[in-house]
């Protein structure tokens, strides 16, 4: 495959996990009404435990716990697990707060996270991380159109959590979630428990970012506390911003544009110096799209739009409306 | 059908309710007067469950409902208005019909409830709102939508919502003066289907024309009940509504009515 495919492929990768995040973000934060500043927290336990599990034993310079060499589906659920546990517990303090105060705590405890497994040696190997962990198919496939299959199971990963994530938005458990996000007292009166709808969904947020933590480390193969920064959560704020805020295709979309718009100055020839001043751009770039889709598309590329039910009688021609009545 | 026993709640040094009793017979409407800050919504708020007496108890159906939750009790039967009628404001006019539907208040804690709602709860849905003038507004946001459809929509909700006692926090507020015997008439039809209500408002002629018992409150206690002449002829109660020596200005309130 040619150097552009390649690359093409690859950011599609990326962008399919980006937009599993969104999926995930849009679910609490869009649907729900949830400012989850700690999307990564999930992200980066899913990632960890799967590698923990699926890794072979430590090496006498590495150090970190379990590393039982299990099957990738193993890995998956227990990542999924993890990512709804880690939910449960960062779920019962944090949500008794509304808006900013949740959002400084989920951010607050995103941190104490990543802190964790940068400074617990023996539990992650540190900052040194993990390296080598295999991808799915690995050696049934050749190498060079490995990309390409790895493209594939991300595409088809990200279509399971898209139809699970429309299912449960347009059941009664996502109507009462908007409930709660635009009226919570009203929202109550109709019967509605906000902590415990508010738990479902935060968990449920929690399991899906663990999945994208697990097709994270396929597409990268190694795993560093590094990877695992508040930057992912503003990210995936920015690109479920970009695409739209409590729209399904919005955050499926938002996902891959950004990834798009992140990587797209790669193509620009520089010199060795000016690399790394062009790639700081990258920052830059992503604020002014953000900057400008607020200005000109506040509600993003495909905002959240009314939802129609089917009509329950047959639409009356005019003039027959008196016959009608009549009748009735 | 509710009990409220020796309510009490302070705000600081405020007692906003101070040791009230009151009691809605089941299928009564029942009123409950006052001037401004005089602790009706307070109140309102006791019942429902939004916050919880110092002391006292509050019983629905022989249940102690006092420490509940105000959704639990929401469950129980009892639905409450708010003043300013605001909805759900993007979502549909369908959705806020839909939310308080007896099928999703039995499917919402579920993950593999279906995603379709049945035909007939649509359809009793759509006799709701056509019933109210909302039918061509069943799929648009409830954010676009005119401040008197907003509150069609309120009423519209509550018959969806089927309850057993209907606590409504000033109906007739914001209303039209030819709606509000409509409204009227729609809650006297509420009540032969078997609904209860306790309600607030601050036009008397309308407090008077539907309520079979009054509660008149000022400075968080209980001044008067009874009968709707009774107690707007009270000499406590006129004092309240139109100051000292009203009694002698205003010998005969033949209309039941009071001047404001």
């Amino acid at each position: 495959m040619s150097g552009l495919a390649l690359f093409l492929v690859s950011i599609l990768s990326l962008g399919a996990i980006y937009a599993v995040l969104c999926l995930a973000l849009n679910l609490e934060s869009g649907v729900g009404g949830l400012w989850d500043l700690g999307i990564v927290s999930f992200f980066g336990v899913g990632a960890y435990t799967y590698a923990l599990l699926t890794a072979p034993p430590a090496a006498d310079y590495q150090a970190y716990i379990l590393g039982f060499d299990l099957p990738v589906w193993v890995g998956a659920i227990a990542a999924m697990l993890a990512g709804a546990l880690c939910a449960l517990l960062i779920g019962p303090p944090t949500l008794r707060l509304k808006r900013e105060y949740f959002l400084i705590t989920t951010l607050a405890f995103a941190e104490v996270i990543r802190q964790l497994l940068t400074n617990e040696n023996w539990l992650s190997n540190g900052v040194g991380g993990i390296y080598g962990l295999r991808p799915p198919f690995r050696d049934v496939f050749d190498p060079a159109t490995y990309g390409v299959v790895m493209l594939g199971m991300l595409l088809a990963g990200l279509a399971v959590v898209f139809l699970i994530s429309r299912h449960l938005i347009a059941a009664p458990f996502g109507r009462a979630l908007k409930a709660i996000r635009e009226n919570e007292p009203l929202a109550i009166t109709a019967g509605i428990a906000p902590k415990r709808q508010n738990l479902m969904v935060y968990v449920l947020a929690g399991s899906m970012s663990g999945l994208a933590g697990v097709f994270y480390i396929w597409f990268n193969t190694i795993v560093t506390p590094g990877q695992f920064t508040s930057d992912v959560t503003f990210f995936v704020w920015t690109a479920l911003i970009i695409g739209g805020l409590g729209s399904l295709r919005g955050a499926l979309v938002g996902g891959f544009v950004f990834v798009i718009l992140h990587d797209m100055l790669r193509f620009i020839p520089v010199s060795g110096e000016a690399a790394s001043t062009v790639s700081s751009l990258r920052t830059v770039l992503i604020g002014m799209v953000l900057i400008a889709i607020l200005r000109w598309r506040p509600n993003g590329i495909f905002p959240e739009r009314p939802v129609k039910f089917p009509p329950t009688a047959p639409p009356v021609p005019a003039g027959a409306k008196a016959m009608v009545s009549d009748n009735a | 059908m509710l009990d409220v026993r020796g309510c009490r709640l302070a705000f600081g040094g405020v007692k906003a309710v101070d040791d009230v009793s009151i009691s809605v017979a089941e299928g009564s409407i029942t009123g409950l007067i006052g001037t401004n800050g005089a602790g009706k919504t307070t109140l309102f708020n006791i019942v429902s469950g939004f916050l919880k007496p110092d002391a006292g108890t509050i019983r629905f159906r022989d249940a102690d409902i006092t420490a509940d939750e105000p959704s639990s009790i929401a469950g129980r039967g009892i639905l409450r208005t708010f003043q300013t009628p605001v909805g759900f404001p993007r979502m549909t006019v369908m959705e806020n019909m839909l939310v308080f539907s007896s099928h999703d208040r039995a499917r919402r804690r579920s993950l593999f409830a279906g995603t379709g709602v049945p035909r007939e709860t649509l359809a009793a849905a759509d006799v709701i709102l056509a019933d109210f003038g909302l039918q061509s507004r069943r799929d648009s946001w409830v954010q676009d939508l005119s401040a008197p459809d907003l509150k069609m929509l309120e009423f519209a909700r509550a018959m969806m919502a089927s309850p057993a006692l209907l606590m409504l926090d000033e109906p007739a507020a914001g209303v039209n003066p030819a709606l509000i015997e409509s409204l009227a008439g729609r809650i006297e039809a509420l009540r032969r289907q078997g609904v209860s209500f306790l309600l607030v408002d601050h036009n008397l002629r309308f407090v008077c024309s539907v309520c079979d018992t009054i509660y008149a409150m000022a400075d968080g206690r209980i001044i008067a009940h009874g009968a709707p002449d009774q107690v707007i002829r009270d000499p406590r109660v006129l004092e309240l509504y139109i100051g000292k020596g009203a009694q002698r200005r205003n010998e005969k309130p033949e209309e039941g009515d009071v001047k404001q």
